[in-house]
């Protein structure tokens, strides 16, 4: 067991983790922030379990906790500001960028840092951002629909 | 798929202090963890079961991209950092193309030039980079010895490089780039930006008269990993870069290597891929050399 600090959207968690623990259960067992999801048994292929790691979209079944000690973690639960969503979160709303929506949250997380470093991003762009997240459901049209109108807003 | 149980995790802060964590366990039980996205794998599938973890993360002296003498770049930079850095001379700009398609953006984020290359996994980009720009590995050991190994004497096998376990790769280097050189990466996957069921790497130098007057072509995802296919690098000299000279040099290529058949690809198919991916790769080279 390890001791590890971690702040996760604005709250510092002190907790006693065993070492092989994967920062997806840590967030999801030990924080109880169940958001982020496990969608192709931790092999890193899927990216519904994506999260931000000091502000970078990383996989979080691809991560120890421990190697998390002393970080700020952003999850699905940190996007809106109080009730507020954030733009992309509301686009997707109004896009109908989701339909079972697990693949929704890690879309989320990558799409919030992609926008964040490619505010004017070409269709071509939006999509090879995504090829972390796989979605069984949307056939992707109304994702990069909802991407392209998040930019949008955000920039207006 | 998850890790089995690991006695201890350290995160130093220096080269030495890593080595000094390495070498506290018998040989084997302990392993470096750099960007993670092969090692987790090998951890959950149980591949590796290190009892003991050394969490690279925090020393500082590993990461960055350095042109003041030559090009360095430090073991723990990641593929993200590489492909957004828009200074690589045309010699080395091959390892733009390939970060820049390396699985996906989150890998991009994690993943490392050195995790890459001390891996060297089958099917993988970098290590084919290295070889094709014969890239400089600096390796350091506990008793504060450090070795230098030319890309072709580090990439040896799939998971098999000249790295002992107790030693820590520093970073990949090359010198001040000779003038007309270019260089160009591309690969192909079964979906876009997947592991290379081949990937093509070639440098080039030219002459005043704008003749090819050194090659170097490495060929990633054959059976045995990245290669460098001499018979390539040989037949491309004297070419003015036309596609002629080129598709025949590639020929060479395709016919020197042994391409297996896989539920990726059959072997004639990996051919045609060394051929048409080659030709491509080669102009673009060509294109950079003369700028
Ligand atoms: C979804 C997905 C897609 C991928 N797609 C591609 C792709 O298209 N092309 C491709 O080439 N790869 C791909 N990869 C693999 C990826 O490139 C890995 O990041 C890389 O192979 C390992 O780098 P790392 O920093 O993650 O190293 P780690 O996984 O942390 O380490 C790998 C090995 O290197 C050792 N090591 C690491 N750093 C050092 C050091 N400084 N000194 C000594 N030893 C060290 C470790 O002990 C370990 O044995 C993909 C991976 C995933 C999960
Ligand atoms: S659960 Fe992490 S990538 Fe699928
Ligand atoms: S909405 Fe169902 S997997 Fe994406």
């Amino acid at each position: 067991m390890q001791t590890i600090n971690v702040k996760v959207n604005g709250t510092t968690y002190q907790e006693s983790v065993p070492i092989r623990m994967l920062l997806v259960d840590f967030i999801r067992e030990v924080v109880g922030l169940t958001g982020t999801h496990v969608s192709c048994t931790y092999e890193g292929v899927c990216g519904a379990c994506t999260i931000h790691l000091n502000g970078e979209a990383v996989k979080s079944c691809m991560l120890l906790a421990v190697q998390a000690d002393g970080h700020e973690i952003t999850t699905v639960e940190g996007l809106a500001n109080d009730k507020e969503l954030s733009p992309l979160q509301k686009a997707f709303n109004e896009q109908h960028g989701l339909q079972c929506g697990f693949c929704t949250a890690g879309v989320l997380m990558n799409m919030t840092e992609f926008l964040a470093k490619n505010p004017n991003p070409s269709d071509d762009e939006i999509r090879h951002g995504l090829i972390g997240n796989l979605c069984r459901c949307t056939g992707y049209v109304h994702i990069v629909n909802a991407v392209r109108a998040a930019a949008k807003s955000i920039a207006n | 798929m998850y890790p089995a149980h690991i006695e201890s995790y350290y995160r130093p802060t220096t080269v030495a202090e890593a080595l000094a964590a390495i070498t506290r366990q018998p040989e084997g039980d302990s392993m470096f963890l750099a960007g993670g996205q092969s090692l987790m794998q090998a951890i959950k599938s149980r591949m590796v079961r290190p009892t003991s973890i050394v969490d690279l993360q925090s020393v500082a002296e590993l990461r960055g991209i350095d042109q003041a003498n030559g090009l360095r770049i430090g073991a723990m930079t990641r593929y993200v950092e590489i492909a957004e850095y828009e200074q690589f001379p045309a010699a080395y700009a091959a390892l733009r193309d390939a970060a820049e398609r390396v699985g996906d953006r989150q890998v991009r984020n994690r993943g490392t030039i050195g995790g890459s290359v001390c891996w060297n996994y089958v099917a993988s980009c970098l290590p084919s980079v290295v070889l094709a720009l014969n890239g400089t590995m600096s390796l350091a050991s506990a008793d504060g010895s450090i070795r230098d190994v030319k890309a072709k004497d580090f990439i040896i096998a799939p998971l098999e490089t000249a790295r002992r376990e107790d030693e820590i790769l520093l970073c990949v280097s090359w010198p001040k780039p000779p003038p007309k050189t270019g260089s160009a990466y591309k690969k192909w996957g079964l979906v876009t930006d997947a592991l290379p069921v081949v990937g093509m790497c070639v440098s080039i130098s030219l002459d005043d008269l704008g003749k090819c007057r050194t090659a170097q072509v490495a060929v990633a995802g054959l059976a045995d990993g990245a290669q460098i296919a001499d018979a390539g690098g040989a037949a491309l000299i004297g070419s003015a870069g036309d596609e002629a000279s080129i598709s025949a040099a590639m020929n060479d290529v395709a016919d020197s290597v042994e391409t297996h058949s896989d539920h990726w690809a059959d072997a004639s198919y990996r051919e045609q891929l060394i051929k048409r991916l080659g030709v491509e790769v080669t102009l673009r080279a060509f294109a950079r050399a003369r700028r």
